[in-house]
């Protein structure tokens, strides 16, 4: 497994230039806005998309028939395409967090005067809120691509996201309709008490179903 | 002894061609060429061994079932395919450190001075290789972690007669290095085989049509070239297949000694493997 996560990250070598301007343009946007939750959300959510696009350079060199052929069982390699996920989201909001604090307290020290704080539960609980939504994403992409492949994947993995939006617009067209009002406030003041435990508890469930899902299709599979 | 790889009754239906009741061995020691039009299910085949696609029937590699002990008999197999490779976008380096992850037995200098011996570039992209030269490569990874087997799916197709050659003498140093190894090679290139192989295996719509040493079909298989008043001499039992030409009757059979003294032929010609597979395809028998 360790191979095929190596060969991936090696693959998206050719991301390193894209990453740099993607930092830049972080620090910049931290600087301009004094924003504290930009970097993790929009790094984090690049590099989550970065990773799937592992799965182009597998298609297009049609790797899936030679990777079956190395000593690896059907298990280990859709494994090692969620370790090199779920990795990435990770390491995509520490990194934005570390930025972000780094450029804070850059900031800090040259306008002494003017000083910007930083609430670190919430700057926690918004990066896990961006890790999150790419979690989804990923959740629903993976299994579309081992049944549908990359390029038919990533249009099957649209429709869903379009149902799903739809879906959370029909509920709060639903609660508007019949009155019940969502007090933002209550719902804030509940994030920051059980955010971080549910929104966790959450991304780990959707990976454990999409990995089933995955390891069911790519199992039956014929290449 | 055991047979490098057994195959029996092996199956596959697709909606549009079947793999029917496949048997065949690849004996230790031997090269097994596999051959057969585009489409006849050499590529299927070894699909099958490699458990790429689900079958029907038994096939064992090294004595062992090729799906209850899948690692441990891939850590044993070389495999070059046609289409497919690690990526095309890393380099030779890249590969030697992404292939040592996965094979215990991972021979690093012997992969670097095969490169060297072969002029692959280190640090160029694989996409950018010719295809003679990514042939060597994938033929240089196969071999890397010295296998007990080798199973290359049309390796020489679309190579110059150069690189072919060069090709099959890294077979033929595999196999001199070690007597216990064997290959499976796949190829419409029969003349390839006829250098290297040891048996023949012909399949043809997904059936196989004949498995013989190539010694014999070279040596005892003949055509007789003849007018067709002397074809229906010819009894019908002594006779494989036959070929109704504009000003001939060219006829195949498997025994030409005994039909030369029998009939007092004059001469039988040698047929290639080429020719033998064609009588099989295209030729008749009453």
């Amino acid at each position: 497994m360790k191979g095929l996560i190596k060969k991936d990250l090696l693959n998206l070598a050719s991301y390193k230039t894209t990453l740099l301007i993607l930092i830049i343009f972080c620090s910049i946007g931290i600087i301009g806005t004094e924003s504290v939750t930009i970097a993790p959300i929009v790094i984090a959510t690049i590099i989550g998309m970065i990773a799937l696009s592992t799965f182009n350079y597998d298609e297009s060199s049609k790797a899936d028939k030679f990777i079956l052929t190395l000593p690896l069982t059907r298990k280990e390699i859709v494994t090692s395409k969620y370790v090199l996920a779920i990795g990435s989201i990770i390491i995509g909001g520490l990194f934005g967090i570390i930025l972000t604090i780094i450029l804070t307290n850059f900031i800090n020290i040259i306008r002494p005067n003017d000083l910007i704080t930083i609430d670190y539960k919430s700057l926690c609980i918004t990066t896990l809120c961006g890790m999150f939504g790419i979690a989804l994403i990923q959740s629903i992409q993976i299994p579309s691509i081992y049944k549908w492949g990359a390029e038919k994947g990533r249009i099957q993995m649209f429709i869903l996201l379009f149902i799903i939006i739809l879906a959370i617009l029909g509920i709060s067209f639903f609660f508007t309709k019949f009155g019940f009002q969502i007090e933002e406030q209550q719902i804030e003041s509940f994030l920051n008490q059980f955010g971080v435990w549910i929104i966790s508890i959450l991304m780990l469930l959707m990976y454990l179903i999409s990995y089933h899902i995955s390891y069911k299709i790519f199992s039956k599979k014929d290449y | 002894m055991t047979n490098a790889i057994d195959l029996k009754k092996v199956s596959k239906y697709y909606p549009d061609f079947k793999l029917q009741n496949i048997n065949f061995s690849v004996p230790k020691g031997a090269i097994v060429g596999l051959i057969g039009e585009n489409g006849a299910g050499k590529t299927t085949t070894i699909k099958s061994i490699l458990n790429i696609i689900k079958i029907e029937g038994n096939i064992t590699v090294l004595g062992k079932d090729h799906k209850d002990k899948e690692k441990e008999i891939k850590q044993e197999l070389g495999v070059v395919l046609d289409d497919s490779f690690l990526s095309e976008y890393l380099t030779a380096k890249a590969i030697n450190s992404i292939m040592k992850k996965f094979y215990h037995n991972w021979k690093e200098d012997q992969y670097y001075s095969y490169l060297k011996k072969f002029k692959i570039p280190l640090h160029k992209l694989i996409k950018d290789f010719s295809s003679g030269m990514k042939m060597k490569l994938k033929i240089i990874t196969a071999i890397s972690h010295q296998p007990q087997i080798l199973i290359l799916d049309e390796p020489t197709s679309g190579l110059d007669p150069i690189v072919r050659n060069e090709i099959l003498e890294m077979f033929r140093t595999y196999i001199l290095e070690d007597e216990t190894r064997s290959i499976l090679i796949s190829s419409h290139i029969t003349t390839d085989l006829e250098q290297i192989a040891d048996y023949i295996v012909f399949i043809h719509e997904g059936k196989i049509l004949f498995d013989l040493p190539t010694s014999q079909l070279l040596e005892n298989y003949g055509i007789i070239k003849c007018k067709e008043q002397d074809f229906h001499m010819i009894e019908k039992n002594d006779y494989l297949h036959y070929k109704k030409e504009k000003y001939q009757y060219e006829v195949l059979v498997d025994n030409k000694y005994e039909i030369q003294k029998k009939y007092k032929l004059k001469t039988i010609d040698k047929p290639t493997i080429e020719e033998i597979m064609l009588f099989y395809v295209k030729g008749e028998k009453e």
